[in-house]
């Protein structure tokens, strides 16, 4: 507080109880005051402590139907499968994405018409998936976030945010994948990895938080989820060589729980892959939302490729936690289990694919399982209470960089190195498969994901780390060979494929799959065309031509009794139901 | 003889004016700024600056969040190859007004008001109870991270304006009147009367904002009447409900709560 500012205050309050107009008086204080108030004040206004949770919104009936009221318990975000809210990135924790709606059915898919397009304006392709509660949607697009009427498309608020310059690789270009909800207040990341908690109703910053190390190198591209109480986020930036961590915030205050590094520091297990201070910049990026298990209190998530990406000289051994899948307690981010699908990578395989948590049978057998199709091109299944491997099957014909999987889920490596000239490798860097989401229905036990048969020359040299470069050492060139994508459904009753459906079309697709409890399966082509068909054919039975290619994953609502589906193409969001 | 209240003001009104010094002819450009933009530039960029079928976006993401201020002028002046026309007609003056308004769409924007230097008119204590008390703001605005949702954020209201403008705000509301801040009273065919502010509205649909924070998503088929308050929710008495010191107060508080704000970016709806 300022003394000037005092002695105003009083000035005004004798102005008030005289009677004339301007005294001589009243003139002398005002110069005085202005005279004072030349001075430099002190500081002012201390920061306030932690921010109040804002009243919650009476909770007359549940916000699951389109009665536009926003306030997400905990308990809500338990609902396997999804109906009418799809609460988080993937639909519910399981990572599925899979519906129970059914109004929307092989019958009647043939009806099914465009109802609204938005288009936010900021970045293209966007690779968000909406989240849907009581009506409203919320959409990313860039470091904006939109609130939508989900009947119409209609804004009702907009959190604008500036892009961030300088930054690296994926993060540069700004794509963001979309919000957690909780209570009344909606989470994202921005392009330059701060955590924001956003107010739901109104779109207002509430708190916001740098969750990077500091290296202009880290960006964020995922969203987040939350698991109870706390908002759990990931990092990008693995082939720009951060160090890749997770962290869990406090949902309420933005305080930060845990943290755990998955590149082990000095004296940790693990760390002798990290001579030096290279541990500081070996990659293992955690850029997808990953999955939870409530039951066994587990939280699942897939870590990205060591740094640098090809020249693996510098970092000898397995090089963990890169490439892995880890199994954390969400309450102390404590490692439970680890599986390591590419050991010592050499070719950019990150393993953030959703991990899937999948109840069924294996080979007769009730059990808790994960099931996977990661980028090196192998399915996987594993047990989830232990990270104990079961079954692995590859899915790319042209598979050349293991010779095969062992008993124990460890890859038998053919020995190509990377080198100045280059060694041909199958998959390619982008992977047999990637972001995109796969989906499971658990009525047919059929896993369905798009995969890609390509190879690559990948190339190696010796490069140090560099603030505000990729860490590639290296590159890679492509091979003249046509290229094909699938969209595969995997069956796990019989362990093999139920069918796999040829993708036509002279882009490369970057669209996921999700599945509904009436059997469908809906993705994006690699001709521009948003396509649903029938989950046990593989036929196709619906398509509409939105001219833009399809770089996300589609979900699916419901508000008062009707079922639309919506998909991110280009720089639009399209939203579909039957007329 | 004036009436005292309005003595009073007048008082205020100079302390204002000199707390002000050197700051108002620069918000007043860029009020001419704003008027000029909306008048030249919206229909191609958008009225909020976020680009449209027919230009890029000025703010969040574009790249004209790195032009130096004489480089917008350049391409304000001269327009560009790309289909930007040259507004050299519209006066120096006015370019510069715009490029201004430009700075302050753009989200770091430096302080236009008191660049942290200047002192402010009241009592920056007092004003924060009576934010978040007696005057009940809180209940509305949110300010650094507390308070309501129902109205704007004023966490960086007053890092780009001047004492006398935030008064002025406070004490003539809705001048203008944002249509998303309308208040409506909706009936629907079902007899329900539904009362808040329009945040959506066309020839098909509404959507209202009832003070619980529930939307209602309504079709124009489902609304039997519709009663527009010509206001928005923002109590219009203040100017008697808050002596002058208050008011002082609560302004002084505005202005220095945005100085140091967490980093509080542009906000809109
Ligand atoms: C007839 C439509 C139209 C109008 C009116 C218009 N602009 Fe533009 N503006 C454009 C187009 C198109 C571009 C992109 C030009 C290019 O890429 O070379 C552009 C580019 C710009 C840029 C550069 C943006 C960047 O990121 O490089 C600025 C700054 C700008 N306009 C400001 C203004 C201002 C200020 C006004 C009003 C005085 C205005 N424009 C009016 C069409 C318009
Ligand atoms: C009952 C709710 C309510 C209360 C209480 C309230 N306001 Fe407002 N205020 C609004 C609304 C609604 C608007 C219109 C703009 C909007 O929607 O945010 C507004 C507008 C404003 C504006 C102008 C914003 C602009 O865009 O220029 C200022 C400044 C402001 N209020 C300050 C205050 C202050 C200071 C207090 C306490 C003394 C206060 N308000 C109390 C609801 C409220």
């Amino acid at each position: 507080m300022t003394s000037t500012g005092t002695r105003a205050a009083v000035a005004i309050t004798k102005l008030q109880s005289m009677p004339s107009l301007f005294t001589r008086r009243a003139l002398r204080t005002v110069v005085t005051i202005c005279l004072l108030m030349s001075m430099r004040p002190g500081s002012g206004y201390g920061q306030t402590g932690k921010p109040e949770r804002p009243p919650a919104g009476k909770r007359t009936t549940t916000s699951d139907d389109g009665n536009g009221l926003i306030d997400v318990q905990p308990s809500d975000l338990l609902k396997t499968p999804v109906t009418n809210n799809w609460t988080s990135y993937n639909g519910d924790y399981s990572g599925a994405r899979h519906s129970g709606l059914t109004q929307i059915t092989r019958a009647n898919v043939g009806r099914l018409a465009a109802q609204w397009v938005f288009h936010p304006r900021t970045v293209s392709p966007l690779e968000v998936t909406p989240v849907v509660v009581a009506g409203v949607m919320f959409v990313t697009s860039a470091n904006d976030a939109y609130a939508l009427d989900a009947k119409t498309g209609k804004v009702l608020w907009h959190h604008i945010r500036a892009v961030s310059q300088g930054l690296v690789d994926d993060p540069a270009q700004h794509h963001n994948r979309g919000v957690a909800i909780l209570g009344t207040r909606v989470y994202m990341e921005t392009d330059n990895a701060h955590l924001l908690c956003l107010d739901a109703r109104s779109g207002h910053l509430i708190w916001e938080v740098a969750f990077g190390t500091g290296n202009k190198n880290d960006g964020a591209t995922s969203a987040p989820l939350i698991v109870k109480d706390k908002v759990v986020v990931g990092i990008s930036g693995g082939d720009a060589g951060v160090r890749g961590f997770l962290a869990a915030f406090d949902a309420e205050t933005g305080e930060e729980k845990w943290r755990f590094w998955t590149i082990p520091g000095p004296g940790e297990k693990g760390n002798e892959s990290w001579p030096g201070d290279s541990y500081l910049h070996g990659g293992g990026a955690t850029w997808m939302p990953g999955t939870y298990d409530p039951d066994l209190n587990t939280l699942y998530w897939g870590t990205g490729n060591p740094a640098p990406d090809f020249d693996g000289s510098v970092r000898p051994g397995d090089d963990l936690y890169t490439s892995c899948l880890l199994a954390l307690d969400p309450d102390t981010g404590a490692l439970k289990w680890y599986f390591q699908f590419s050991p010592h990578d050499l070719y950019d395989y990150d393993a953030v694919q959703t991990p899937v948590i999948v109840n069924a049978r294996f080979k007769g057998q009730p059990r808790k399982l994960i099931v996977t199709a990661n980028r090196n091109g192998f399915l996987y299944i594993l047990d989830r209470t232990n990270g104990k491997f079961l079954f692995a099957t590859p899915f790319m014909n042209t598979q050349n960089w293991a010779k095969a999987i062992d008993e124990n889920g460890r890859p038998i490596p053919a020995g190509r190195t990377p080198d100045e000239k280059g060694v041909r490798v199958c998959p390619a860097n982008g992977g047999a498969t990637n972001w995109y989401s796969p989906s499971y229905d658990p009525s047919s036990h059929l896993f369905y994901f798009r995969s890609f048969e390509a190879c690559a020359i990948i190339q190696s040299n010796i490069k140090p780390f560099e603030v505000g470069r990729t860490y590639y050492a290296s590159g890679t060139r492509s091979v003249d060979e046509p290229a094909k994508a699938y969209i595969n459904a995997f069956d796990l009753n019989t362990l093999d494929f139920a069918w796999r459906d040829l993708q036509i079309g002279r882009n490369k697709g970057w669209g996921g799959v999700m599945s509904t409890a009436t059997g469908l399966v809906a993705y994006g082509d690699d001709a521009n065309n948003f396509v649903i068909l029938d989950g046990q054919t593989g036929k196709p039975l619906w398509h509409f031509h939105v001219g833009q290619l399809v770089h996300a994953s589609p979900m699916s609502y419901a508000i008062d009794g009707k079922q639309y589906f919506a998909i991110a193409a280009g720089s639009d969001l399209f939203s579909f139901a039957l007329p | 003889m004036w009436p005292r209240r309005v003595e009073a003001l007048l008082v205020v009104a100079i302390l204002f004016g000199c707390a002000s010094r050197g700051v108002q002819a620069q918000s007043t450009n860029a009020e001419r700024g704003a008027q000029r933009f909306m008048e030249y530039c919206a229909g191609c960029h958008g009225a909020d600056g976020m680009g449209g079928d027919k230009a890029p976006a000025l703010v969040s993401p574009s790249n004209s969040t790195h032009l130096s201020d004489s480089e917008l002028f350049r391409i304000v002046h001269d327009g560009t190859k790309g289909g930007m026309p040259p507004f050299a007609q519209i006066g120096d003056a006015n370019i510069r007004a715009v490029v201004e308004f430009l700075t302050r769409l753009r989200n770091n924007a430096p302080p236009t008001n008191a660049s942290a230097e200047a002192a402010v008119p009241g009592d920056v204590d007092t004003g924060r109870t009576l934010y978040f008390g007696k005057a009940q703001c809180s209940a509305c605005h949110l300010m650094q991270g507390k308070g309501g949702f129902i109205a704007r954020n004023l966490t960086s209201y007053g890092r780009t304006r001047s004492a006398e403008e935030i008064l002025h705000a406070i004490t003539n509301p809705d001048t203008p009147l944002v249509p998303s801040s309308q208040v409506a009273t909706v009936t629907t065919r079902t007899g329900q009367k539904l009362t808040g502010p329009l945040r959506n509205e066309d020839s098909f649909t509404l959507a209202l904002q009832t003070e619980d924070g529930r939307y209602h998503l309504l079709s124009r088929s489902d609304v039997t009447d519709i009663h527009y308050s010509g206001h928005s929710l923002m109590p219009r008495d203040y100017r008697t409900r808050l002596s002058p010191k208050e008011l002082n107060d609560i302004v002084s508080f505005l202005i220095i709560a945005s100085r140091n704000p967490p980093p509080d970016k542009a906000e809109g709806r």
